[in-house]
């Protein structure tokens, strides 16, 4: 067996006619933090469900943590952590009713820290939950699927209600669970100024493909925007062509070589990234 | 010394070489000193809100190139012997003139006008 948390072979995945996963290859190992970077409808939900089990994928394999996900027994589903785009449940409980009962389900419960947890995003145990505000459900959320340092955390846009501070914090949290506890961790977002700053690697997915998969580091290093002023003077044939615009393309494996017929060649953000791949 | 360094996660450059580039500088330009403790890469990437494993790329870089000292169990030190060179001051802004050089080709400003411009800011 490999190491990896969580594998996607060859996996497609086609609802209504309509293929919205395609040729997935991805493998998550410990220490990885992995961001999901795609616009809504990009396939990142449905990628991100069908390692739950939630949804079968039609052709190709997803192992999580070694097994088929429809067929996780309780031992592993305990070391799976996951926070849904809308959190759910537990409404007619206060907060410590929640925690108590969401608790009781996992061995590896720490306590301590979701004491810390509750202090730290300002919540009350004696609030009901069904009063909390958008982002404190999250913040709930979060402490529900992170406080028994889950080996493999799922994360369906989990920050875009907490304010930037909680968000930073939370961060700090994740490099503690990815190096610390040698965990893996996938989370979809639209913002790549948090996936800049937290995560080891990148997929881009882009209808339902992922365009781009790398270290993030490497991304930075190797992806360009090259521009020309004549399409046939210039050979790009060394290079994987992310996207060809009027004039320009978007390469990846860029090593600071001369490129004949290029005018200029400039490094991109994530944003710039996304963008120009969407242009 | 963290509070010397500014890192942009949103820049086209990896958060490693911005951390690498700008703790050189720093040496260089004498900000700090030969001997002087680095924060652990925890205390970095707390600072900076990145991922330690950056982090921990950009000292390692430094480490092999002799700017900065790691003995077991100690904290991480800028090195007593600086590699040597005496260009480096100077080849540490070959990336910030390339740019200006650029930006002048686009505007169609020679050479001189633009020595002309850095003489005049200069004294400013």
């Amino acid at each position: 067996m490999t190491t990896a948390l969580l594998e996607y072979k060859n996996v497609h995945k086609i609802f209504n006619q309509n293929m919205v996963l395609k040729n997935i290859d991805l493998t998550i190992e410990p220490g990885m933090v992995v961001g999901l970077l795609g616009k809504n409808g990009a396939g990142k939900t449905t990628l991100l469900r069908s390692a739950l089990g939630l949804i079968e994928v039609d052709t190709g394999e997803v192992f999580t943590l070694g097994e088929n996900p429809t067929q996780l027994n309780t031992e592993l589903k305990s070391q799976v952590g996951y926070v849904p785009q809308q959190a759910f449940g537990y409404e007619g409980f206060s907060i410590r009713e929640a925690l108590d009962l969401h608790s009781s389900f996992y061995s590896e419960w720490d306590n301590t820290l979701e004491l810390d947890w509750l202090k730290r995003f300002e919540l009350n145990p004696d609030d009901m939950v069904e009063n909390l505000s958008i982002g404190q459900r999250q913040a709930l959320a979060l402490i529900m699927a992170m406080a028994y340092r889950p080996k493999l955390l799922i994360l369906d846009e989990p920050v875009a209600s907490l304010d930037p501070i909680a968000r930073r914090e939370f961060m700090l949290d994740l490099f503690d669970l990815s190096l610390e506890s040698g965990s893996g961790v996938i989370f979809s977002t639209h913002i790549t100024s948090d996936i800049e700053r937290v995560a080891t690697h990148v997929a881009l997915v882009k209808d339902g493909e992922i365009k781009l998969f790398n270290e993030l580091d490497e991304l930075k290093t190797s992806v360009r925007k090259v521009s020309f002023s004549n399409e046939t003077a210039v050979n790009l044939s060394d290079f994987d062509i992310l996207n060809t615009q009027n004039n320009a393309a978007i390469i990846s494996g860029y090593k600071q070589q001369d490129i004949a017929g290029v005018n200029h060649v400039s490094s991109l953000s994530l944003e710039q990234l996304f963008v120009e791949l969407h242009a | 010394m963290l509070e010397f360094i500014n890192v942009n996660p949103s820049s086209g450059d990896p958060i490693y070489k911005q951390l690498h580039e700008q703790i050189v500088r720093l040496i260089v330009g004498g900000q700090i000193q030969a001997g002087e403790e680095l924060p652990s890469v925890r205390k970095i990437a707390e600072y900076f809100t990145v991922n330690p494993m950056t982090v921990s790329r950009a000292i390692g870089m430094l480490v092999d190139q002799g700017w900065l000292e790691r003995r077991r169990g100690q904290p991480t030190r800028v090195a007593e012997q600086q590699p040597q060179s005496s260009e480096q001051g100077q080849t540490l802004l070959y990336e910030g003139v390339d740019q200006l050089i650029q930006q002048a080709k686009q505007l169609g400003v020679t050479v001189n006008e633009l020595n002309e411009i850095i003489s005049q800011r200069w004294e400013q």
